[in-house]
């Protein structure tokens, strides 16, 4: 169905007086069908009200725009009717008058009878013929709403805006009215878009309730579809069965926002004293690139970083050395932000952010050569070769629980129908050591990031059975995580280190340089490795099996092209998913507190804007991962509960701040 | 129960209305009237002290008292009853004060509604402003050599600024929301003026048209006593320069009558206009 209102990429900033910027709104995207009721909810001053105004044409946004029918909104018209919280009735007009200034100045082509007839047509159908002769000083507040309403339907606008229209009523007034308007607008087919914070008016009038985040840089934080058949009325709604669980989602939602509002902002800052040596901890991978670079070509010092890189001999040291505040930055698999913030292992939970993706793709899933030589070639041939051997145990090596390796090969196992928890073993290994335990056959096979299944299929030990790409392209790789008080206090330091590394980032994808970034890495103090195999897929076609040909594999390693650097809420919200499916952490209750925290999309856009790179943002979109399950990031529980082999969920509530000591 | 309240509500005789109205009010009318009072006695005793330079009460009112009762008689000249004396007074003030109302209100729309116009001339009206309307007198005879229109000029010029000032706050004071409405309904250039922009400035410019006129009134008494001529200002004058203080003292109560109803005149014009405004 093509869409009726396109609201597009819509930021909207502010100046300051003081030469700051304040972003009210960041990366809205909504489309909405003709005859839909949309309402936006959020807590005061998180930029509804303004999203309304961008959509009336009061105001315009800063980037993105909104689209009516085709045709881009610049300024307000009468196609674009607003009911005013205030109702803005013009006080030295008669009620009648009111609604046909309206009707006179948008329908001048139609004779005057005509247009008299549709004046008095509406005045009747808000019930206010006894006060067709008042001033609106003369009416009730239900009243002047209503003839406002009449006002606004009166010219036949596509869409109606109503801005908090019944704030300002009495509880009971309220309750005719939104089944009046209600009424209307199903008898008249109008698309509607209704700003409030009544989540019972949102759950009566609405077909989609979308939900905003605290501004500043208000995000849609949730869209929630209201299933409810219609017409309506009140009382059947409150009874439906779904009536409370959807009440619930929404005020939960609020409540998180509600807690996120008070959490104390950034305590004062000390620039002066601003610490700038940091200590960064990175695991000898190929995709440590960025780090390297930065280093190697000056780039921290460009921003005046002082970095110290410690090499690491396993992401379970990178996990502690944050936790002790032994390191103030690192290199992490893309769930190990998630997986400290929500406490992994029953330990109290670290809040720990990342505003910078280093790295996409990258990984291979590899077999040794016995498994090989059995006649695996497929997840086909594994479940069989399973199947045939049920008493011996096959054991596979991953890097970290909370890794995408993990994450991927438990995933790409169980579209097999394999049970990654039943059918095979599954062991964490260091990188750097997964190629010995495969040599020494301590491991059948294993998920790991490059150089090391190269070198496995370079020294002949195994093949690749399938890369990145052929389990998910372009999935989040390595990010640069901090924990959240060390960004807190050193907000400036925390900025340098993103746009140090982005930059690096678009160094290493300019293929013209990776030459000189493989003899670095190869370096002693780096990854070490042998620049034969290290160059494979980095530089060089990609070898899945000594014996077959070299494979063009260009995004193997990917950088910066492509939007890598850009954390997305919907891939993030994925990997806690697959998380919880694993036990390895709780699926937060607070999924969207959890998700605003840790991937903190702000402080990239910050960055990217600094550093005068585009910073757009995709809309949450649903999307699969390796098989036919659609992923819907506005239901994550849905999701987890249609996956094979889902252990049972604990779904928790995770408190991301201390209690207060004191109540 | 209707019917009930409206029977107790009605008043069984038209003089025990006017006995309940007294009642209602009766502080309202009674506390001015000792007020008056208690001033007419001290004042009084005031004058029967030895060296008082001015009749009491009661002789002002004996030596006054064919003025008071013979308003219409006119004997040619300047020798004319009181009422003629306010009349050609509010004349004068009837003609400045209508050409200071057009001016005005036309000026201030056009300065309210142009940010330009109104950075280039708001500093020099607010320097004209504060000029007092006298000091105008001496530039007017110079231009129309001519009493009558000097006095009337002197009028308008005095009139003219608050108009002007509270037409422009008032243009530029209409609420965001009536302009939105006119932006949303794509109002053209005189739907918006006739519609929105002047029914929601007429409360600003009656305050400036009362304003207005309370000086006009100020102006003219002491214009007519320098431009001489048929006025209550130069009958003041006249009055005093004969030594008849007593009739100084029965026009000056004129005309603060006058100026009163002035006031009130446009006050209840402004409520019949603007509907539900602002008392």
């Amino acid at each position: 169905m093509k869409s009726f209102v396109d609201i597009d990429h819509v930021d909207k900033v502010f100046p300051l007086p003081n030469g700051d910027r304040y972003i009210a709104l960041k990366n809205i995207d909504l489309t909405i069908q003709q005859g839909e009721f949309v309402s936006l909810i959020g807590h005061s001053g998180c930029g509804k009200s303004t999203l309304l105004n961008i959509v009336a044409g009061f105001e315009h946004a800063s980037s993105g725009g909104v689209v009516l029918e085709g045709r881009e909104v610049y300024e307000p018209g009468p196609d674009r009717m607003v009911v005013f919280q205030n109702y803005s009735l013009l006080p030295w007009k008669t009620v009648y008058q009111n609604i046909a200034l309206a009707v006179d100045s948008a329908m001048k082509k139609l004779p005057a009878g005509e247009r008299r007839g549709i004046a008095e047509y509406h005045l009747d159908l808000v019930g206010l013929r006894r006060a067709r002769d008042k001033f609106p000083h003369e009416l009730s507040g239900g009243m002047r709403q209503r003839v406002a309403i009449a006002r606004a339907l009166a010219i036949r606008p596509k869409l109606l805006l109503l801005d908090e229209p019944f704030g300002a009523l009495d509880a009971l007034t309220r309750g005719n009215l939104q089944e009046q308007l209600m009424r209307i607008c199903e008898e008249s087919h109008t698309t509607c878009i209704m700003v409030t914070h009544d989540v019972d008016e949102a759950l009566l009038l609405s077909d989609r309730i979308v939900m905003l985040t605290n501004g500043p840089e208000a995000r849609v934080g949730r869209v929630l579809e209201v299933p409810i058949p219609r017409p309506r009325h009140r009382l059947e709604v409150v009874n439906h069965p779904s009536y409370y669980a959807l009440r619930n989602e929404v005020i939960y939602f609020l409540n998180q926002q509600k807690r996120a509002k008070r959490r104390p902002t950034a305590p004062a800052m000390v620039t002066s004293g601003a610490k700038t040596t940091v200590d960064i901890g990175f695991i000898p991978l190929t995709d440590c690139a960025p780090l390297v670079v930065a280093q190697e070509k000056g780039l921290f010092k460009k921003y005046g970083l002082d970095v110290t890189l410690n090499r690491e001999p396993s992401w379970g040291a990178i996990a502690e050395g944050i936790a002790s505040q032994r390191l103030d930055a690192a290199q992490m698999v893309a769930g190990l932000p998630l997986a400290l913030t929500l406490g992994m292992g029953n330990n109290a939970p670290i809040p720990v952010i990342t505003g910078l993706v280093m790295s996409r793709n990258g990984n291979a899933i590899t077999i040794g050569k016995p498994l090989h030589q059995k006649g695996v070639h497929t997840l086909k041939d594994l479940k069989e070769a399973l199947l045939q051997t049920p008493d011996q145990s096959h054991i596979f090596g991953t890097v970290h629980p909370a890794s995408m390796q993990n994450l991927l090969l438990r995933h790409w196992l169980s579209s097999g129908g394999i049970n990654p928890d039943q059918d095979v073993s599954l062991t964490v290994i260091p990188p750097a050591q997964i190629v010995s335990n495969l040599k020494a056959g301590s491991i059948d096979g294993f998920c790991a990031g490059e150089p090391w299944n190269a070198r496995v299929v370079y020294e002949d030990l195994g093949v690749v059975m399938a890369t990145s790409e052929d389990l998910w392209a372009g999935h989040p790789e390595k990010v640069l995580g901090v924990r959240e008080d060390w960004a807190t206090q050193r907000p400036e330091t925390h900025m340098a280190l993103i746009k140090a590394l982005l930059e690096a980032c678009e160094y290493c994808d300019d293929r013209r340089h990776r030459e000189e970034i493989l003899d670095l890495l190869c370096l002693p103090q780096y990854v070490g490795s042998d620049p034969v195999y290290t160059r494979l897929g980095f530089i060089d076609p990609y070898l899945q099996n000594k014996h077959a040909e070299p494979e063009s594999l260009l995004r193997h390693n990917q950088f910066f092209i492509n939007r890598t650097n850009h954390p997305v809420w919907g891939e993030t919200l994925w990997i806690m998913t697959q998380l919880a499916r694993w036990g390895i952490s709780p699926f937060p209750k607070n999924w969207v507190e959890v998700l605003g925290r840790t991937c903190r999309l702000d402080l990239f856009s910050a960055a990217a804007c600094e550093l005068g790179l585009p910073d757009i943002e995709t809309a949450p979109k649903p999307f699969s991962v390796l098989d036919e399950t659609v992923f819907d990031p506005n239901d994550p529980i849905e999701y987890l509960n249609r996956l094979p082999f889902c252990r049972s969920i604990r779904v928790e509530e995770i408190m991301l701040d201390a209690p207060p000591n004191a109540a | 129960m209707v019917a009930r309240i409206e029977r107790s509500s009605v008043p069984s005789s038209p003089l025990l209305n006017v006995k309940t109205l007294f009642q209602k009010h009766s502080r309202k009318i009674i506390a001015p009237l000792v007020a008056i009072a208690l001033f007419a006695v001290f004042w009084q005793l005031f004058s029967m002290t030895p060296n008082a330079g001015l009749p009491g009460p009661i002789r002002t009112l004996q030596e006054t008292w064919y003025l008071i009762v013979n308003p219409f008689f006119d004997n040619g000249g300047i020798d004319k009853g009181l009422f003629w004396q306010i009349f050609a007074s509010l004349q004068r003030v009837a003609i400045g004060y209508t050409m200071a109302a057009i001016v005005g209100i036309a000026l201030g729309i056009l300065i309210g509604a142009n940010p330009l116009m109104y950075d280039a001339l708001d500093p020099m009206f607010q320097v004209f402003r504060t000029v007092p309307p006298l000091a105008w007198l001496p530039i007017s005879l110079a231009i129309f050599r001519d009493s009558n229109p000097s006095a009337i000029f002197v009028i308008f010029i005095t009139a003219i600024w608050p108009i002007i000032i509270n037409t422009t706050v008032g243009v530029q004071q209409i609420p965001q929301d009536y302009k939105n409405v006119a932006r949303m309904l794509r109002l053209s250039r005189k739907d918006y003026f006739f519609e929105v922009l002047f029914p929601a400035t007429v409360p600003y410019i009656f305050t400036g048209l009362r304003i207005g006129i309370g000086l006009s009134w100020l102006a003219i008494i002491a214009a007519e006593m320098l431009v001489g001529g048929v006025g209550i200002g130069f009958f003041i004058w006249d009055a005093w320069n004969s030594s008849r203080m007593s009739e100084i003292i029965i026009s000056l109560i004129y005309v603060g009558i006058v100026g009163l109803l002035l006031d009130r005149l446009i006050a209840v014009a402004a409520n019949r206009i603007v509907p539900g405004a602002r008392s």
